[in-house]
């Protein structure tokens, strides 16, 4: 879907010497397949058009079964696989109107932080890229391989793939703290290192400041905005833990870099603070009717899934990605902006194409 | 006496082309010929200005003969009166024959501009400045006379002579004290591309001549040295800023004029502030081999220029041949100060002279290293602007011709002449400078030395530096041969749609960071950036000032007022009185 029918950007009208310069879907920088267009005069940025659809997946789940739906929805987005079929099993046990029990929503909040944690240092490494900042890129590279491996053993894989079914949770958090609290501290001598680089900083900060409220996930808490599912969730006990939401009022590159090094901090203390987490529940295949939703917070914001049920099967899904909403702020946020700030901009909002080219059907 | 047959060549070459523009050119070819071959005495160095100029004319009739197709017999005529004048002014013994010439040549040149657009005012803004120039010389001429007793050129007591006619001059260089002009650009871009580079490279080059002529017969004045050395530093770092945003490839050269002309008159300010007898040598070698790297490499740059369907960068479309593309990159590598061309020569001479000064310590020491390193900002901003006109100008977009026509084949000649300049300028620099280091198999004779005492400073062979380059490159054809090339579609981040990359994007960045100085502003009047040269606003705004004191003196003051009239004829005669008294 071109961007400018995609919410209500206004369409950049080209003045006098300006001209489109396309940069990717396929090219160097790029993470996922992505493009492009920045309207410029040369240099400067007047407009950004984010075109996601060389991406875009038309994912067919209904008539399907939950499980088998679940196995497609974890695999949108490896990276944010827990969000993705969590906030999938919380609308379908919404819709059958299931209890869920403390256990498994502790075991969620605990794939939830350390999924928040891997992602936050791939963006943060992202960010250090095109510094030119090799080290620190290779030393968050090798924190988040460590992430990985925890989640590894808590999860029995990488990306969370099996470890969730309606109602059920087979995560096991036993002997994760004191590997996380040994990452956090190299985390922090890191992140310490990074917030005494002028040169890094000057890279961020009045970089990418956003204009509006359309946002979502760290990119709008270091917005000045209290916007955190988390705050109000109905269904995972976060008020149980010592979480709290971290608000910058930057609204650049600089804030979303902070919020994010800030919030990796604060989920290794939730995850400290959930205890020993056993494998709960069974897998619980219920068949039934309903139709329902679910909100939580993923490492890139707010994701919202839709499932209505018939006979235990998928008759219509839908879903939100927060990257819908960041990709808009992007676009805003580039104008006025030159060349050499894209980068860092683009990698401050952590967004996901792969979650954003998805229209079920 | 015989170089006054080349006068009455020209001469007639302008009434012959009246009716037949080719015999007027090839007029021109045979006079400027003849002139150098009569004018020019290696022994004297104020005659390599002949030998510059009489090249630039070769070379300009030999481009116009194919080139003037579309002007009408007034182009050629011009052409050869305007050469005529300043053959006069390059022989001129005295104050009247230096006038007469700077006239002569000025009239015409006005015609030229005034011809190729139906627009008026770039031709009257030429003649504006022209005759404001003309006002200076005439006075530094009669201050001369006042002093001296004679119209002669003779040794002067006084500064007074030098500072008029310099800046006289300096405004036919496109220098207006303190400020850079744009009316260079302005005129030489609106004029055909055979007069443009004759009056690029020849009209500015009577400017450095006048110059220097009055540099010889005037008193050393270290105070005038600093005046051209600020003129000339503030000069090369704008009009290189403003030659690398411009997006009129003629008013871009135009700027590249007042860089070049710019250098020059820095370099005669450090003539005039050096003390060391054996440095001022070398200044003046600098000087004449930077006047003859930028007289040939501008020529070779308006006729590439000339040789495309626009004067704009965005109007491309026109395929161009290897022969021009070679001949415009040599003539650019020239214009930004690379080796093997002369332009390397000259730029390396000029930062030379300049970092050789610096020794002599205290106020020209510092004075030096600051310029020097404003006149290397420069060439660096220049070769970014070479770079545009010869990716933008002839590279990108554009297919090759397999047809050659003259005009091409002139082109890449240029280029070709200014590597041979380069290979033989040990022949040009003076014997002083002129050594070897035979421990190294550099042989004596070979290498240009810059010294301003016994010890060396720097030094350069530059058939070396030809030879080397050849030798190499011909040692990768022979063992690589050919390389086998394949034509493959842009990839574009795997997009179809492709905007192609714009000359003005390439210099936005300039645009942007120098904000303050350029008063960029984004999105005024529609436009996605624009930028205001701060120095012809001031100019246009004096101008308005005083059209509007003298409507408001006109219509309120003088209006049929006698009694205000008498006011102003006695006030008037006191000030004239006042001066003549403070002068006298």
């Amino acid at each position: 879907m071109p961007p400018h029918e995609y919410g209500d950007l206004p369409v950049h009208k080209m003045a006098p010497g300006e001209f489109n310069f396309q940069y990717g879907p396929s090219t160097g920088g790029l993470m996922e397949s992505v493009g492009i267009t920045l309207t410029t005069p040369g240099e400067l940025i007047n407009s950004v058009a984010v075109d996601f659809s060389f991406k875009s997946r038309k994912l067919n789940l209904r008539g399907k079964s939950i499980r088998d739906a679940l196995l497609t929805v974890e695999r949108i987005n490896g990276f944010h696989a827990a969000s993705n079929s969590l906030a999938f099993l919380m609308s379908v046990e919404d819709a059958l109107g299931m209890e869920v029990s403390e256990e498994v929503q502790k075991a969620r909040i605990l794939q939830l932080e350390l999924e928040r944690i891997r992602s936050h240092l791939e963006v943060i490494k992202r960010l250090c890229e095109p510094a030119g900042f090799g080290v620190p890129v290779n030393q968050l590279g090798y924190l988040r391989e460590k992430i990985s491996r925890i989640i590894s053993r808590a999860a029995g894989h990488r990306f969370f793939f099996g470890a969730n079914a309606p109602g059920y949770c087979s995560v096991s958090g036993s002997g994760i703290n004191e590997k996380l609290r040994e990452a956090g501290k190299e985390f922090q001598r890191i992140y310490a290192g990074l917030l005494e680089s002028k040169i890094f900083l000057n890279r961020l900060q009045n970089n990418g400041l956003t204009r509006d409220n359309f946002l979502t996930g760290p990119a709008a808490r270091a917005s000045g905005l209290r916007y955190d599912s988390r705050i109000d969730s109905a269904t995972l006990p976060y008020g149980d833990t010592p979480f709290y939401p971290v608000i910058r009022e930057e609204k650049d590159c600089f804030g979303r870099f902070n919020v994010r090094g800030e919030e990796i901090l604060n989920s290794i203390d939730i995850i400290a603070s959930l205890g020993n987490i056993k494998e709960t529940g069974k897998p619980s295949l219920q068949e039934g009717d309903g139709q329902g939703c679910a909100r939580l917070e993923s490492p890139q914001g707010d994701i919202f899934y839709y499932a209505g049920l018939n006979n235990g099967l998928i008759e219509d899904i839908w879903h939100v990605s927060p990257g819908t909403l960041n990709i808009r702020a992007f676009q805003e946020s580039m104008k006025g902006n030159i060349f050499t700030d894209f980068h860092f901009n683009w990698e401050s909002f952590g967004i996901w194409i792969s979650e954003v080219g998805v229209v079920f059907q | 006496m015989l170089s006054y047959i080349a006068i009455a060549i020209l001469g007639i070459s302008a009434i012959m082309g009246l009716f037949q523009k080719k015999a007027a050119y090839l007029g021109i070819l045979v006079g400027s010929a003849y002139y150098m071959l009569s004018g020019f005495n290696p022994a004297d160095q104020m005659s390599y200005f002949i030998l510059i100029a009489c090249l630039v004319w070769i070379l300009v009739s030999l481009y116009s003969l194919s080139y003037d197709r579309h002007y009408g017999k007034w182009l050629a005529s011009s052409m050869a009166l305007m050469i005529m004048g300043m053959v006069i002014i390059l022989q001129s013994t005295n104050y009247l024959l230096l006038i007469t010439g700077w006239e002569t040549m000025s009239v015409p040149a006005y015609v030229i501009v005034g011809m190729n657009k139906r627009d008026s005012a770039p031709a009257f803004t030429f003649m504006m400045f022209s005759e404001f120039s003309t006002i200076l010389i005439i006075s530094g001429a009669v201050y001369a006379f006042f002093i001296t007793g004679t119209l002669t050129f003779t040794q002067i007591p006084s500064y007074g002579p030098l500072l008029l006619i310099s800046m006289g001059a300096l405004i036919k260089m496109g220098m207006t004290p303190f400020m850079i002009s744009e009316w260079l650009p302005i005129a030489h871009g609106n004029a055909p591309a055979n007069a443009s580079a004759a009056l690029s490279a020849t009209m500015t080059l009577m400017g450095v001549f006048a110059i220097m002529k009055m540099i010889l017969v005037s008193p050393d004045v270290i105070w005038i040295g600093y005046i051209f050395l600020a003129i000339g530093s503030i000069s090369i770092l704008f009009a290189s800023i403003y030659a690398y945003i411009s997006e009129n490839m003629k008013m871009l050269a135009g700027f590249s004029t007042i860089e070049n002309n710019a250098a020059i008159l820095s370099a005669m300010g450090l003539y005039l502030i050096a003390s060391e007898v054996v440095l001022r040598q070398f200044i003046f070698a600098t000087i004449i081999i930077f006047a003859l790297s930028h007289s040939i490499s501008k020529t070779g740059l308006f006729f590439s220029i000339g040789n495309s369907p626009g004067e704009y960068f965005g109007e491309s479309g026109h395929p161009t041949s290897y022969g021009q593309r070679v001949g415009t990159m040599l003539t650019t590598m020239s214009l930004s100060g690379l080796f093997p061309t002369i332009g390397g020569l000259a730029t390396w001479m000029l930062l030379e002279a300049f970092f050789m000064e610096a020794y002599a310590g205290g106020a020209p020491g510092m004075s030096a290293i600051v310029v020097g390193s404003v006149i290397a900002l420069g060439e660096g901003m220049a070769t970014g602007s070479m770079m545009k006109i010869l990716a933008f100008g002839n590279l990108f977009h554009r297919k090759l011709e397999r047809k050659h026509s003259p005009n091409q084949a002139i082109i890449s000649g240029i280029g070709l002449v200014l590597i041979f300049l380069f290979a033989i300028s040990i022949f040009i620099v003076s014997g002083t400078f002129i050594s070897g280091v035979p421990g190294v198999l550099v042989f004596n004779g070979f290498t240009i030395t810059s010294r301003f005492g016994k010890a060396d400073f720097g030094l350069i062979s530059p058939d070396y530096v030809v030879l080397l380059i050849t030798a190499f490159s011909l040692a990768a054809y022979a063992l690589f041969r050919k390389p086998r090339l394949r034509d493959v579609p842009v990839w574009n981040g795997g997009s179809a749609e492709v905007d192609p990359y714009t000359s003005y994007a390439y210099s936005n960045n300039i645009r942007l960071m120098l904000r303050r100085v350029l008063r960029t502003k984004t999105g005024a009047f529609g436009n996605a950036v624009t930028v205001i040269d701060v120095f012809w606003l001031i100019m246009t705004d004096i101008g308005k000032g005083y059209r509007a004191v003298s409507k408001f003196i006109t219509l309120r003051v003088m209006n049929s007022s006698i009694g205000w009239y008498m006011v102003y004829m006695i006030a008037a005669f006191l000030v004239i009185m006042l001066i003549a008294v403070l002068v006298y």
